[in-house]
């Protein structure tokens, strides 16, 4: 197992709170499922940061600031909350804390994400106010189906599918950023990614969380199961 | 019995400690209400050794730690999660 990692296993994923009624069924799918997910998610993000930093040029960052722009933005970060909050029932909603969370802080979280994209772009030089970026296709397209798209983030059958996305892909995020500030130097980069660690943490948490409660039975367990399941089989067949 | 504070200066005011916290029915987290609205826990509520739920879940390294030790909770090291 990589360092970095084993690393994130040992701080955030391993600690459990004694009693959770489904912390055994979200350690289970841990080491059946997703450590091999997040260890080959890993390597495929230091393979980009190698690859990245073996171009000797400051295009990727570009690309990557553009990129990161697109996909959290202050347009796609509303349209994303909103569709999470209208696809739960009203009187379902204050059941599960991500969607409570997201009228309380999440909608200025994802837009603060934009605004360290756009100090790479800024900081570089690369535009000269943000307004540009309006201008920029790349800054304004969003091509992942999966991960904002109809598939998986806009209409979940059942909010712990999400508990899922949170537990299993914000843990991929987290382990990418560790991986940026392990090996890139460069400030803004450094500044794009250190800024953004806590807030994707903080999702990750919200999937433990809900899985540790409420994902006791077989019922409450199914819907995680099925959208991990998805996930996995998205990163390469692991099932 | 040791007990928990907040370290503002690692907070990073996400309030999943609170939320956390009144799932579970303790309400030992709350939002001052002066000066700057930061997260607090009153420790006549709190229940820590007994209950760990605001470390297991914080995602800000170091800001919750043990008022009698100084020692940060976060992440929780593993005498606050694991059997003796």
């Amino acid at each position: 197992m990589h360092p970095i990692l084993e690393q994130f296993l040992d701080k955030w994923v391993w600690p459990t709170m004694p009693g959770a009624p489904g912390a055994d069924f979200r350690l289970r799918l841990t080491r059946e499922k997703c450590v091999n997910g997040w260890e080959i998610s890993l390597q495929r993000t230091l393979g980009e940061i190698e690859e990245e930093l073996a171009s000797n040029d400051e295009n990727w960052k570009k690309e990557r600031a553009l990129r990161g722009y697109a996909a959290e933005g202050v347009h796609m970060s509303i349209k994303q909350m909103s569709g999470q909050l209208l696809s739960v029932d009203i009187a379902d909603q204050e059941r599960y804390i991500d969607l409570q969370r997201m009228r309380a802080r999440q909608i200025w979280d994802e837009c603060k994400h934009s605004k360290l994209h756009a100090d790479v772009l800024l900081g570089k030089g690369w535009i000269k106010d943000e307004r540009e970026l309006m201008d920029i296709a790349q800054a304004n397209t969003q091509p992942l189906p999966a991960y904002f798209g109809l598939s998986m983030m806009f209409p979940h059958i059942h909010p712990l599918a999400r508990a899922a996305q949170n537990y299993y892909q914000e843990a991929n995020a987290c382990i990418g950023i560790m991986a940026y500030l392990d090996r890139v130097d460069d400030p803004l980069v450094r500044h794009e990614h250190l800024s953004q660690r806590d807030e994707e943490l903080m999702h990750f948490m919200e999937g433990k969380f809900q899985i540790d409660f409420l994902c006791a039975t077989a019922e409450t367990q199914k819907p995680v199961e099925d959208a991990l399941d998805y996930l996995l089989h998205q990163v390469g067949g692991i099932r | 019995m040791p007990s928990l504070k907040i370290d503002h200066q690692r907070c990073t005011e996400c309030r999943m400690c609170y939320i956390v916290c009144r799932e579970i029915d303790i309400n030992a987290v709350y939002v001052a209400l002066e000066p700057l609205h930061h997260i607090e826990i009153d420790l006549q509520k709190c229940t820590y050794p007994g209950c760990t739920a605001c470390l297991m879940y914080c995602p800000a390294e170091g800001s919750i730690v043990e008022v009698e030790t100084g020692r940060s909770m976060v992440p929780p090291p593993p005498d606050a999660w694991q059997e003796a």
